[in-house]
Parts: C-alpha cells; structure tokens; sequence
C-alpha cells in the first residue's frame, strides 16, 4: 500500500483563498498550540539568552559587550580544533556504529519465533542503557584492565594471542581508547537503540509479507525489500535527529578519559570542561555560551547537509 | 519446494538463536558484576562468578531506609503524570505535522526542529523559569521534560504510514480533526505509542538534571535524586556497617534498573508483528 | 529551501519581538535588596559613630551545601535547635551537592543573594573579587573570635590562607584536612619491617618488599603491589596529596618563594626529579599499573581486597572507616599512619570551604557576629555544629543499636555518649554535623568516646605534620593559558611515569608545545 502524501501546492494561495483554508484547517491549529506554547517558554525564551554569546558575563555584573571576542578566544585555544575535529569523528563514528548494530540486531530479532526468548533477549540487550556512565566507567575499567583482573586480557592471553607481560592497556593508550570507547558505546546503546526499530517493523503489514511468499521471495528477498525500506525512514531520522546533538558528547567521554588519552579522546564538551575547571576563576556565561552557540551551527550544519542529501536521494523527502 | 524452505528456516533459526544467546551473554557479564557485589557481603576487586559471601544487606540498607518512600511515590506522580501529558502534546503535535496542505505546516516543523539544535543555555533557562516561578515547585519536572521533539518527529514518522485513504474517508464522514485523530490515528499507532511512551517515561523516571539545577526543595526530590546519594555519598566518611559500601552502591544500582526489567516485557505485546494490522481492511 | 529559510527567519523575528515586549529583563546588576536580616533603623539600640552596637538579625538567609546536616538528616531540626540557641530565624536554601556551584551561579545571576553562603576556593576568590562578598577583616580583627583562634595552635594560620592581599572575605569553620600515608599493619609484619620508614630510602625498601615479597600472606610472591592511587597527579589543588612521597618537594603548580614572588613548580629540577621517582617505581612495579584509570572508589575496593598495601588517604574519620570496611572483608583493620618522611616534610592541609557574607546583606556585622562567630563560640552552637541535634545524632540514652544485627549491634549505658544511626545509611552511623570535632579551629569539651581512637591518631598525626595550602589569585592569561597548561602537565606526568615518555623527552614536548611559554605568561601576569 502506498504511502500518499500530496506535496504542498508551490504556488501562493490568494489571500481569500488562504483565509479559508486556514479556517478549514482551524482545528489543527488548535491541537498545536499546546506544543507551541511549550515550545515558547521552555524554548524560545531561553533562547533570547543567545545574545550572552557577544559579552562577557558573569552573573554578577551586567553583561559586557564584546563582540566576537568570545569566539576569537575560542578559536584561539590551542588544542580547540583538535578537540572539535575529535568530537565530529568520535560522536559521528559513534552514532553510525551503533544504530547500524542496531538496526542488523532488530532485523535479526525480528525473525525470532519464540515469543518468550525474544522478551528475554530484548530486555537484557536494552539493559544496559539504563547503567549509569559512571558505573559503566568503572566496570569496563576492570574488565578491560591490563592485568590478571582484566578480563579482555586474560582472554587474550589464554587464546595465545597476547604475551602475558604485554597486555594492552586499552583505555590507557592512545592506540587503543577509541575502539575500547566505540565498543562501550555498542554495548550500552544498542538495545535501547532498537526500540523503535522494533516498533517500526512491528507496523509492516503482515500481508506485504504473504504477498511476497507467493510471488516466490525467501527470506533474504523480503528483508530486502519490505522490511528494510520499511526501516529506512526510520534509520534516516534517527540519524539526523541524532546529528543535531552531536557536538553535545560529554558524559560518555568524561568518564572513559584519563590523563594520557585526551590527545585523541578530549571532545569539545570535555575540553571546555577542563579550562573552566583549571582556569582559577569563576564562570564567563558569555565565553560559555558562545561554545553553545557554535556547537549549535555545527549541528545545524550538519542536519541541513544531511536533510538535502536524504531529499535527493528519497525524492524530494526530507525529514520535515 | 515447500520441504526444502522448511529445513532452511530451521537451520536459520537456530543458529539466528544461539547468536542471540552469546550476544545476551556479553551484554549481561559487565552487569553481572554488579549483580554479584550487590550480594557480596565482602567487597573485592575483580570479577567473580558468584558471591564470596552471600547477604542482602546491601538491598536491606536500601529498602529499609525511609528516606526513600516518599520519594518513590514522586517519582511514581511525576513519570506518570508527565508521560500521559508529554504524549498527548506529541501525538497531537505530530498529527498536526503530518497535514501536508495546511497552511504553515513547513513553518511549524522547522519551528520545532530549530529548538533541538539551539539553546539558550543555563542561566537564562533559570531565569525564564524563576520569572515563571516555576523553580522549586514540582511542576518544573513535570512541564519541562514534556515537550521533546526528538520524540514528536518519530511519532510523526509513524503517523506518517497510516493510509492517506482512511483520512480522506474519515473527513467524508464529517469527522472533526479531533475525531479522526481519536478514533483512527492513535488506535492505529499502537506500537509507536507504546515504544515513545516507554521513552517518555524513561526520562521521567530517570530525570535528576531538572531536580538539580531547578529545585532545593528536597521533600520534592524523586527516587533518582536519593539513590545517588545512596550511590555516590560514600565518598564523606561514615562508618561502615556491615554491609560494606560497595554493596550497598551496587544494590543502589541494581534496584534503579528493576522497573526497566520488569516494564519492557509487558509492552512488547505491542511490539508483535502486524500489530496495527486488522484496523482497517479496504 | 528558500521557503524554509523565510520560515525559520520568521520564527526567530516572532521570538525576538516577544522577547522584547515581555519582562525576560536581565538580571539586576545590583542585588535586589534583601529584606530578611532586621532593620537596624527600627531604632531599638543605639548607633553612636564612635562605638557601633551590632544589632542582632532576626532572620537570616543561608545558601549552604551538603557538608550541613540535609533535610533527611534531621536539618529541620538542626537549624530549629539553633534558632533556640541564638533567636535568629533560618531561611535554608540548600541545593544538591553535585549542582551546588550551578545553584550558586544561577542564583546570583537571579539576583536574590542569600545573606550567607558557603563558597570553595576558587569561587570565593572570583567572587570576592567582583565584589560579592562583604569584607569581614575588620570585624573579626577586632573579635573574640580572633582571640579563640589564636588561642589554638594552627588555627590562625587556616583563617590567614583565606586572606586575600591581606583582606578576609569569608570565615574557615575547620582545617581544610588533607591526606596521610596509612600502611597496613599485617603488611609490615609479614615482610618483616619493624619500624616505618623515615625517608625515602627507606620508604623505597618497603615498597620493594611490598612488591616483590609476599605481604599479603598468600604464599605467592611478587603477585601484589605497594601503592596505588587515583590518578597520578590530583585534579584539585593540592596536586600532590595521593602520592607525596614520590612528589617530595615538587609542585606541578603555581607557587610563591619565600620573597613572594611566584613561579611555576613544574619548571624546577625537583619536578624532573619527582617525575623520575614516579617513572622508577612504576617500571619497578611498586606502583598499581592501572593507576592512570582508577576511580577513587576502584582504589579503595582494591585497598579492601588486600591488592595493596599503602595507601594515601584522607586523615580523621576515614581512618576509621578504611578500618572497619577491611574487617568486614575479613582482613586485619591495623592501620599504621605515616609520619610524613623526611624528604615531603609536612602533609598538605588544603584550602577549606569558607563561610561568606554576601554583599546584600543589610547588617552584615550583625550576621558575622551573631552567626559566623557563634558558629564557633566554644560552647553551645559550636557544639551544635559539631555534634548535631540530640535525639537525631546523637544520645546519652542507654540503649542498643542494631539490635537484630548480632555482629554489629551496640550497646551503650545510660549517659555514654554515642552517636545515632545515619538517617540515609541505616546500618552506619553520624561522625559529625558539620564541623569534624577533630579538625575544629577553636577547642571544645568533647565528650567521651565521640571519635574513636583510630581516627583521632590518624588526626592527630596530621595535624601535627602538616601546613596549610595557599591561594592562587587567578590573572586574565591564567584562564586564557591554564587549562591547557594542567592537561598538557598531567599528560606527561602520566606518560613519564608510564615509561613512555624519558624525562628528558617529556620536558622536550613541554617547551615544543607551547607549555613553557604559556606558563611564562601566567608567572608574568602573577608577579605584577
């Protein structure tokens, strides 16, 4: 069944006529207004705090204009791009692994027949989204500690991989703390991630299916052409969404950091964190919400490039 | 034909089973951890199979501590309360979105989706809610959280693939927007009900940002908010009792996952195949 | 997308013209004026310009954090007990420990001050500098307060690291306290060392025996290690608290001479050498390989498991606490605190948390009499402050406690002093209110058995072995070029001492990336 959606006309509508349309459309109007003023309050009012982006302020004192200072001061911190070219990498290689994961892990789940085992499977791998970073911090410390209590590394070790005086330090080293960070994430966001897949598919008509059978598709056919265009819509706006928020990485890397790492492991949030903790002195709102302000174009940057993209490749769909 | 398809679907299924099994044994064996030293009377580093010495002290300390009943039943107020209000303003937002000819339609989706990527920041946050005088009253926790837009637009997604005919004959029946919203969109949309519910009240249940910044208040204080300081408070000294500390953290943390463990189950009746199917038959 | 733009411009125009008809003014550059503390005007006592009568508040407004007994923790009753004790009303705003400074700044930026508010260093020095804080150096010059403080050894001193350019802004409650080197009795005995090491030859002698001997008993050599810690430098001032014998006399900080002018510790051949230290013990195993990724609850739980053997850790209470949890785990709880060896000297007790008076206050003399002062006047509200509430925290009932716990339960007789179970931690019980009897600036009859005798050793070998932290005013290059700075120092402290970097190496990158000069900059800005 198709999915119609008749496109807004392009031309304008003459005044009467839009007049008319907007009384024929009045109810809806009124079913929006309470987002819309939820919008506006929890929102937009803050927002008119952007302007704090242009002064110096520090909650004391009147704000002090003064330009793009702020982000000339941003800019100007020495290991700033490398923590801004680290969070684009890490929270964008972030995002693509884990729903990937998810989605194979949700196509696969589908297909499992045993209501019971599939409950019980479903709720262990979405589990772990509900442990805390600091916990999660901890315990993966253990697990991946270049010990005896380590895991990872005993495993390693006992396979004949590894020498049992060269363990790897994952979390310590360079080399290693990015894989070590990603396959945390996988672990903890995948089955929550997999929630609205699953919601997704359980909406797919069954008779799509039966159709299918008879015209002779095997598993593998209607994976591929029912359920996971199916899906697509999904996937693509849950990435972009999530693309909005992609400069916001701060817990996760927080918490897995440490003094040797922040080479390749500080993200823009975290960097931020360290100079107003070391700087001596109180918080500039000004200087921090300029970074808000940036991080913000950054996201929006991104989901208008990815927004076009989907258009052009979904005939003119984006996720608006 | 039919005999060759039935053994392929066997050995698929099989092995499709044991996948999961593995993969459900890696995700469980960081937590396992956590579940043993809950019951670990002794605490040690590493990990262990089983509890060296076995004692629920640590769920006693937390069950038994008053403090926290109260703040159960916030928590209980708040989740329920703002998940009901939180979807009845998204799933009628996202009707709204998905009314390709009306007029400022556009205008209303970038409206919302230009929240998600800008922000005011921290104090003036504050401020338009101390102007409110929201702060330090339950209604910041409740309001707040409840619009979420990341939430609306998947629901607009999925309100997106109900047949565009259903609505046409609905309005021929001379439905108002209100009365094709009830009686066809929401019973249709069961499964994206039942999956944004769940992330509603996830945050809600979960919340402790909002009760840090905005309320002092802690007869206010929810469930969350006084586990952690279960969780966290060891680190000013009391003396230990016999329930080292780490027990007790650990059953902290057990006992905030428990409504999770026991939640997701009982909606996954609304996650079964074809759910939304059986609605309508043209 | 043209259409878009048009509609996204649009909304932002609608929101800018709201914001600018709605009241969403900023905050008052002037605090808006606070009508809780009494009118001094209402003409009951006298105000001769020569001798000022301080008017006594009837109410107060205090922004306090979790370090003063909570609501679930008898803080009602708390402060009803002191408003018995002194007439004052108590208006409590107290926010979550973890957002406190959150709290702080958003409500300071609202623009109602409190009348009185706890403030950590750094803030108090910010704050004291934009002008937040009522200047209280020449009340308490002139208070009894002074004298009681100058009556107990070490006391003056505390209140004088608060000091900035020789004006006091807010008033110390207790000692900042610090860490001392606790080392397990059991270890000593089993590696055969009989008395503790007095420098750091010796000091090294045990961690070798430690490492490579067997100290825990289990018949395995080599399969423990000595010390551990969390982290290799500490993220707060005073950096070197966790690890201060092989620090020694090196600070990776900002520091005055004896002249007072300041220079960067981390620039002196005593740091090359500390980092030497650290690099050899490590290599040697000596220290806990996973220390670079040790939470402070990780490092503890492997304390209790008997991984290690020494441990750096804070003094007073804790002494007794890493006693009892070592026992629950079935290990001995002696517990040998270290005098500091001779080459670190004195342990470091760092800046404590001071009490201010905030600039709104209407009669800020009268608050710095009537309720800093009080706070501690050696008797009845110092008491409160210390001990609690009776009833809540304390009791002289004769009673059990944790009567169904066989191993753990107490009993105690008609008037032994003892304190009550914790409110939040049913099975453990209160150690203090707010001000830990043991680290008080001004003496107090204690009564019996309130400390026990593990923490009050612990305590008492601090205090006399240790000094005070200092200040480090903060300049406009130090919080353009500090951050930086710190992360790239504790880099490659850790990466020194991992061994994957040679000193020499280290101090190399230091100058190739722009350490050096950025902390030239900063010892520039200080000394001017």
């Amino acid at each position: 069944m198709k999915k119609t959606k008749t496109k807004a006309p392009k031309q304008k509508m003459s005044g009467k006529k839009l007049a008319a349309t907007i009384y024929r459309y009045r109810g809806f109007y009124l079913m929006f207004l309470p987002v819309f003023v939820f919008a506006i309050i929890f929102s937009y009012l803050p927002m008119v705090g952007i302007r704090y982006a242009f002064t110096n302020y520090n909650g004391i004192k009147e704000p002090v204009f003064v330009g793009l200072k702020n982000f000339q001061k941003m800019f100007g911190m020495a290991n700033f791009w490398s923590a801004f070219t680290n969070t684009i990498v890490i929270s964008v290689t972030k995002l693509i692994l884990t729903t990937a994961f998810a989605v194979v892990v949700s196509l696969f789940l589908n297909e499992l027949v045993n209501i019971h085992f599939k409950k019980a499977v479903q709720t262990i791998l979405y589990l772990p989204h509900f442990m805390s970073w600091v916990v999660t911090a901890s315990i993966f410390s253990l697990i991946l500690a270049p010990t005896n209590h380590g895991l990872v590394n005993t495993f390693l070790v006992n396979i004949g991989v590894l020498q049992p005086d060269k363990m790897i330090y994952f979390l310590g080293s360079e080399k290693w703390w990015r894989f070590s960070y990603y396959l945390i994430n996988i672990w903890k966001e995948t089955g929550w991630q997999t929630v609205i897949f699953m919601a997704t598919l359980a909406g797919i008509n069954t008779e799509l299916y039966e159709a299918a059978a008879i015209d002779g598709a095997g598993r593998w056919g209607k994976m591929r052409y029912i359920t996971f265009p199916a899906l697509a819509n999904t996937i693509l706006t849950v990435f972009i969404l999530n693309l909005a928020k992609v400069m916001n990485l701060f817990e996760s890397a927080f918490v897995l950091q440490n003094d040797a790492v922040l080479g390749t492991a500080n993200v823009l949030e975290t960097y931020i964190y360290y100079q107003t903790f070391n700087s001596g002195a109180i918080p500039n709102y000004g200087y921090t919400t300029a970074i808000g302000l940036f991080k913000s174009l950054v996201g929006c940057i991104l989901v208008l490039t990815c927004n076009q993209w989907s258009k052009k490749v979904r005939d003119g769909r984006g996720i608006v | 034909m039919k005999a060759k398809t039935k053994s392929k679907w066997s050995v698929f299924r099989v092995v499709n089973g044991l996948i999961f099994i593995i993969l459900a044994l890696i995700i469980i064996v960081p937590m396992w951890k956590i579940l043993v030293d809950s019951f670990d009377l002794k605490t040690a580093y590493g990990m262990k199979l089983w509890p060296e010495k076995f004692g629920l002290d640590g769920y006693k300390s937390v069950f038994s501590n008053p403090t926290l009943y109260q703040p159960l039943l916030i928590s209980f107020l708040t989740t329920i309360s703002g998940t009901a209000l939180a979807l009845v303003i998204s799933t009628m937002g996202a009707y709204v979105l998905i009314q390709w000819n009306m007029p400022g339609r556009t205008f209303f989706a970038n409206f919302l989706l230009f929240t998600m990527i800008f922000n005011g920041g921290m104090i003036p946050t504050y401020l338009v809610l101390r102007s409110l005088h929201l702060t330090n009253t339950i209604w910041v926790v409740i309001l707040f959280p409840a619009l979420n837009v990341y939430n609306l637009v998947l629901l607009r997604n999925f309100f997106e693939g109900i047949p565009a005919s259903l609505f046409e004959s609905a309005t021929l029946d001379g439905c108002s927007p209100m009365q094709t919203f009830l009686r066809i969109v929401l019973p249709m949309s069961k499964a994206a009900l039942a999956s944004i519910g769940l992330f509603y009240a996830v945050a809600y249940w979960n919340d402790y940002t909002h009760y840090k910044l905005y309320i002092t208040n802690s007869d206010l204080y929810n469930f969350q908010m006084k586990l952690r300081s279960v969780i966290m408070g060891s680190d000013m000294p009391q003396t230990a009792g016999d329930a080292t500390e780490n027990t007790v953290k650990n059953a902290a943390i057990i006992v905030v996952i428990i409504p999770f463990m026991v939640l997701y189950p009982f909606l996954q009746q609304y996650f079964v195949k074809g759910v939304n199917i059986g609605a309508v038959k043209e | 997308m043209k259409k878009k733009l048009v509609s996204l411009f649009l909304a932002t125009a609608m929101v800018a013209t709201m914001a600018g008809c709605g009241n969403n003014d900023t905050p008052a550059s002037t605090p808006a004026s606070n009508g809780s503390s009494s009118e001094s005007q209402a003409g009951s006592s006298e105000q001769t310009p020569a001798v000022a009568e301080v008017e006594k508040p009837d109410s107060i407004t205090v922004m306090i954090d979790g370090t003063v007994p909570t609501k679930e923790n008898y803080g009602d009753e708390f402060w009803k007990k002191y408003t018995e004790l002194t007439g004052i009303e108590v208006n409590v705003i107290q926010p979550d420990h973890d957002a406190y400074y959150d709290v702080v700044g958003q409500t300071i930026a609202g623009g109602d001050w409190p009348d009185v508010i706890i403030l950590s260093s750094t803030y108090y020095a910010g704050y004291a500098a934009e002008g937040v804080l009522w200047d209280m150096t020449d009340a308490y010059a002139s208070s009894d307060l002074k004298a009681r403080h100058e009556a107990k050894a070490g006391s003056a001193g505390v209140v004088d690291s608060l000091r900035i350019n020789g004006k006091l802004f807010g008033m110390p409650a207790t000692h900042g306290n610090g860490c001392v080197t606790y080392v397990k009795q059991t270890w000593l005995d089993n590696v055969g060392i009989t008395s503790v090491p007095t420098n750091y030859e010796e000091y090294v002698a045990m961690l070798d025996a430690f490492t490579t001997g067997d100290p825990d008993g289990d018949g395995v050599n080599g399969n423990t290690f000595a010390v551990s810690a969390a982290g290799f430098a500490g993220k707060e001032a005073p950096y070197t608290n966790y690890l201060p014998e092989f620090y020694q006399d090196a600070y990776p900080s900002f520091i005055q001479d004896e002249n007072g002018v300041w220079y960067d510790g981390f620039n002196t051949d005593s740091m090359k050498a500390a980092m030497q230290r650290l690099a050899d013990a490590y290599a040697a195993g000596y220290i806990d390989p996973t220390t670079l990724t040790n939470g402070t609850s990780d490092c503890r739980n492997k304390f209790y498991s008997d991984e290690f053997g020494i441990f750096t850790y804070w003094a007073g209470t804790w002494a007794n606490n890493l006693k009892t949890n070592l026992e629950a785990n079935g290990l001995s709880g002696d517990l040998v605190a270290l005098p500091p060896i001779a080459e670190v000297g004195a342990y470091v007790d760092r800046i404590t948390p001071a009490w201010c008076i905030t600039s709104s206050c209407e009669n800020p003399e009268g608050v710095f009499k009537y309720f800093i002062e009080a706070m501690q006047d050696g008797g009845d509200v110092q008491f409160l402050f210390t001990y609690g509430v009776e009833g809540c925290h304390w009791s002289t009932a004769a009673e059990t406690l944790w009567a169904d716990d066989e191993a753990k339960a107490k009993t105690y007789a008609e008037g032994e002093f003892h304190f009550l179970p914790n409110a939040e931690k049913p099975t453990t019980a209160y150690t203090k209110a707010h001000i830990d009897p043991m680290l008080a600036l001004v003496d107090l009859e204690a009564p019996a058995n309130s400390v026990t005798e593990t923490a009050k050793n612990a305590q008492e070998l601090f205090n006399a072995n240790c000094k005070s932290a200092f200040i480090v005013p903060t300049t406009e290059t130090m919080s353009e070029f500090n951050g930086d700075l710190t992360t790239l120092k504790n880099e490659l402290i850790a990466k020194v001492t991992m061994g994957e970097l040679s000193v020499d190496e280290a101090y190399a990158k230091y100058e190739a990336d722009g350490g050096k000069a950025w902390s030239d900059a900063i010892v520039e800005s200080l000394n001017q």
